[in-house]
């Protein structure tokens, strides 16, 4: 059935009059070579029956040769004034389809004025012809038009699930041995429609869809059997589908073994949010798949806090220069380069460790830049990563990234710290994004675990991390700042004859005690004594950061006007950087990815959101600076001082070397 | 003196993403991280070509390591950097030692 508006009672009635009518319907009817649909209504007048068969003859033209001469039955139509005003169309247990009089004669005289509103199929006509496309696509799959191969897989699939029983049946027959639609249920489809297989669920699905945003026709969420109806009204009708829907519209045509032959030219590149929020860095990216190098697994390692000892899964796509070609040298193209991060966006300042474990935080997929990923494990949280090549052909690299591209505008998921967390997320989108069988068999919900078993099925270069300092120089391995830091420090307590033990003494200095030193730092000091300044100020901004979220979070009064005002003002911060991970909010038309008439209105609201997070970003800091107390600001300041003075200091011993000089 | 862009605001941000979050539900808050980039930026460079090259920035951190730990340490922002101007500067006969100090005195 298909309805312009869709109170939910109906939508059940009409799911069961369609499972009923079928099942009478495939056995009771003669075999035809092929698929016949009859407009029989003696009543109708010749406009309307022209007006009629043109519209028929339009929605048989555009169905696939496969689906015509599976389905090899006499479909009878109808135009009802019965059906209820919000129907558009509806299949009957007799294999009738009727369309709703209603729009007959809007039909005859070409009005599309009366087009019921929100639809995205952009005629009466084609609304007409989708409907006709949607009931026959029921029927189709209801029918168990299953390719040969197919076939021959389920078949082996349904004797193994009754030997064996589901626990024992081997990855190829997860979700195949007991199919009953020729779409519907089959559990590639089910993926790239947002009903992916459960993580150690053994073939069994997800109940909810979480791919719901920028839906053509949020009809389709209700089960698979619409979403395949709703689908192949587009996949069929809308050039645009494969540029907006690329995974099901390249499933469809595998499926059919044929394609739609028009086709719109899609608008270059795979559109994206940049996460980074980087002021000076457009936020709507384009990524070329042309230039993608490889796709990397990148693994932030455990630390020895309790609970991060999982590590943190993500992936980081190698992107060459533009102009560069493929190669080792694009290891180098650092700030292409972008990871894909699944995350629980968090807009509340009191994150509350129990919200992860109940699933109240949503888990979206943010697209970085991976200098940021990188500064954020190293340096903040000193934690080391590994990116570890994929072991991946080009095909499915590329599949994998656009499948990427289709979750971060789709997508909103709910982040669970056991069963939902970053490693499964991302397992599933290996699963969905490269469909081979040996990442559909892996289980884990570890980081660790996930890399444990790409290893095992060797689709990991680990050779890469034998060599640890060629290994640091190519970029596999970013190492903790912690070490450095410590090197940094033995440096100078040797040259200086620094009275400190350890490094954590010396950055426990005032910054006054500190720059004493500095004078008599040579080149070479100068330069370790600078990155111990940085990591310094790093450390007193987590110390302000400290005391202002206490302040906030535990000593919270009512007459502290100003705690209370920063406070709101930050929730509001966190609050408009959902956009970073949540795209498809910033858009009202359209779905799937966004394509030329979107991206101009998607790069003007962008700039717009980023101009205004950063104005509020400002606000924020000017308010938080006058809130902490003044010793902190002192040693903040002082800190900043240093870090100028050490970076004058060093300028100056190299222009009186008479060194090189960079232009 | 005025403390530069946005350090605290997104620092905390990141905090209260971070110091729970990224310890127990293994994430960080997107918004949070323009804090360690914000640190890096505060040494002011001169306006040279280099010294506004997105690639030689990037390496500073690298250099600084580089220089200080006398060739020990070398990260891949150096690297690239290396490569960067050695691509841009094809004539010049320069060690990976001396180009580092010069990108940490640009």
């Amino acid at each position: 059935m298909r309805l312009d508006i869709r109170p939910a009672l109906e939508r059940g009635v009409a799911v069961i009059a369609i499972v009923l009518g079928l099942t009478s319907l495939l056995w009771v009817l003669p075999a035809h070579s092929a698929l016949t649909v009859k407009l029989e209504q003696a009543e109708l007048s010749n406009e309307q029956r022209q007006a009629s068969q043109k519209l028929l003859e339009a929605a048989l033209k555009a169905l696939p040769p496969r689906l015509v001469s599976q389905l090899d039955h006499e479909i009878l139509l109808r135009w009802s004034p019965k059906l209820a005003h919000s129907v558009m169309g509806r299949a009957r247990y007799d294999g009738q389809i009727l369309l709703n009089q209603r729009w007959l004669d809007a039909l005859v005289q070409g009005d599309d004025q009366t087009l019921p509103a929100g639809r995205q199929h952009a005629t009466l006509q084609r609304e007409l012809q989708a409907t006709l496309i949607h009931e026959l696509a029921h029927f189709y799959d209801r029918g168990q038009f299953w390719p040969a191969d197919e076939r021959g897989l389920l078949r082996s699939c349904a004797r193994q699930h009754k030997s064996l029983g589901p626990v024992g049946l081997p990855v190829e027959c997860r979700g195949q041995s007991q199919r009953r639609f020729t779409l519907s249920d089959n559990p590639r489809l089910l993926e790239l429609a947002g009903w992916p297989a459960r993580i150690g669920g053994r073939g069994e699905v997800e109940r909810h869809n979480d791919q719901y945003l920028r839906t053509p026709d949020a009809y389709e969420l209700s089960n698979p059997r619409e979403f395949v109806a709703v689908n192949l009204e587009y996949f069929l009708l809308d050039p645009e589908y494969r540029c907006r829907r690329p995974g099901l519209h390249d499933y469809f045509s595998e499926h059919f073994g044929w394609a739609p032959s028009v086709a719109a030219d899609c608008a270059p590149g795979l559109p994206y949010v940049n996460g980074g929020l980087d002021v000076d860095k457009q936020v709507l990216g384009q990524l070329d798949e042309g230039r993608i190098y490889q796709v990397h697994y990148l693994l932030a390692e455990p630390e020895g806090a309790l609970v991060s000892r999982w590590g943190h899964s993500m992936l980081r796509v190698v992107m060459c220069a533009p102009g560069r070609p493929l190669g080792p040298e694009c290891l180098m193209d650092l700030e292409h380069h972008l990871v894909l991060s699944f995350r629980a966006f968090v807009d509340d300042l009191q994150i509350s460790s129990w919200d992860g474990l109940t699933g109240v935080y949503p888990s979206r997929l943010f697209m970085l830049p991976l200098s940021q990923v990188v500064d954020e494990y190293t340096k903040v949280e000193f934690r080391s990563l590994q990116s570890l090549p994929l072991k991946l052909t080009t095909e499915q690299q590329i599949s994998l990234v656009r499948r990427a591209a289709e979750m971060h505008w789709n997508y909103d998921g709910t982040y669970y710290f056991v069963s939902n967390n970053c490693a499964v997320e991302t397992l599933k989108l290996l699963r969905s994004g490269t469909d081979r069988l040996d990442i559909r068999g892996m289980e884990t919900v570890t980081p660790t675990g996930l890399r444990a078993l790409l290893r095992h099925a060797d689709l990991l270069d680990e050779s890469v991390l034998q060599d640890h300092s060629e290994a640091l120089r190519q970029g596999y391995y970013f190492d903790s700042y912690r070490e450095r830091y410590q090197l940094m420090f033995d440096i100078a307590r040797e040259r200086l004859n620094l009275p400190q033990q350890n490094v954590e003494a010396w950055l426990a200095l005032a910054p006054e005690e500190r720059s004493d030193w500095f004078e008599r730092a040579d080149y070479r000091v100068a330069a370790a004594l600078l990155l111990l300044e940085q990591a310094a100020f790093r450390r007193q901004i987590i110390l302000i950061q400290h005391e202002l979220k206490d302040r906030y979070v535990s000593g919270r009064r009512m007459d502290d006007v100003a705690l209370n005002e920063t406070g709101e003002l930050m929730s509001q911060l966190l609050r408009e950087s959902g956009f970073l991970s949540r795209p498809a909010e910033l858009l009202k038309t359209g779905y799937g990815l966004p394509q030329k008439q979107e991206r101009q209105q998607l790069k003007q609201l962008t700039d717009e959101r980023q101009q205004k997070l950063h104005g509020l970003a400002v606000l924020v800091d000017e308010r938080a600076l006058e809130m902490i107390s003044t010793e902190h600001r002192r040693a903040v300041e002082a800190n900043q001082r240093n870090i100028t003075e050490l970076g004058a200091r060093l300028r100056h011993l190299h222009r009186e070397s008479g060194r090189l000089v960079l232009p | 003196m005025k403390i530069r862009s946005v350090i605290l605001a997104a620092g905390l941000v990141g905090f209260s993403a971070m110091a729970s979050a990224s310890s127990f539900i293994g994430t960080t808050n997107a918004v949070g991280n323009v804090l360690v980039n914000m640190a890096e930026a505060l040494g002011d460079s001169t306006a040279s070509t280099f010294g506004s090259n997105k690639v030689v920035l990037d390496a500073r951190d690298d250099a600084a390591s580089f220089v200080g730990s006398d060739g020990q340490v070398r990260g891949v922002n150096l690297e690239a950097a290396l490569g960067h101007i050695r691509h841009q500067m094809p004539e010049l006969q320069a060690t990976d030692m001396q180009l580092a100090e010069a990108i940490l005195a640009l």
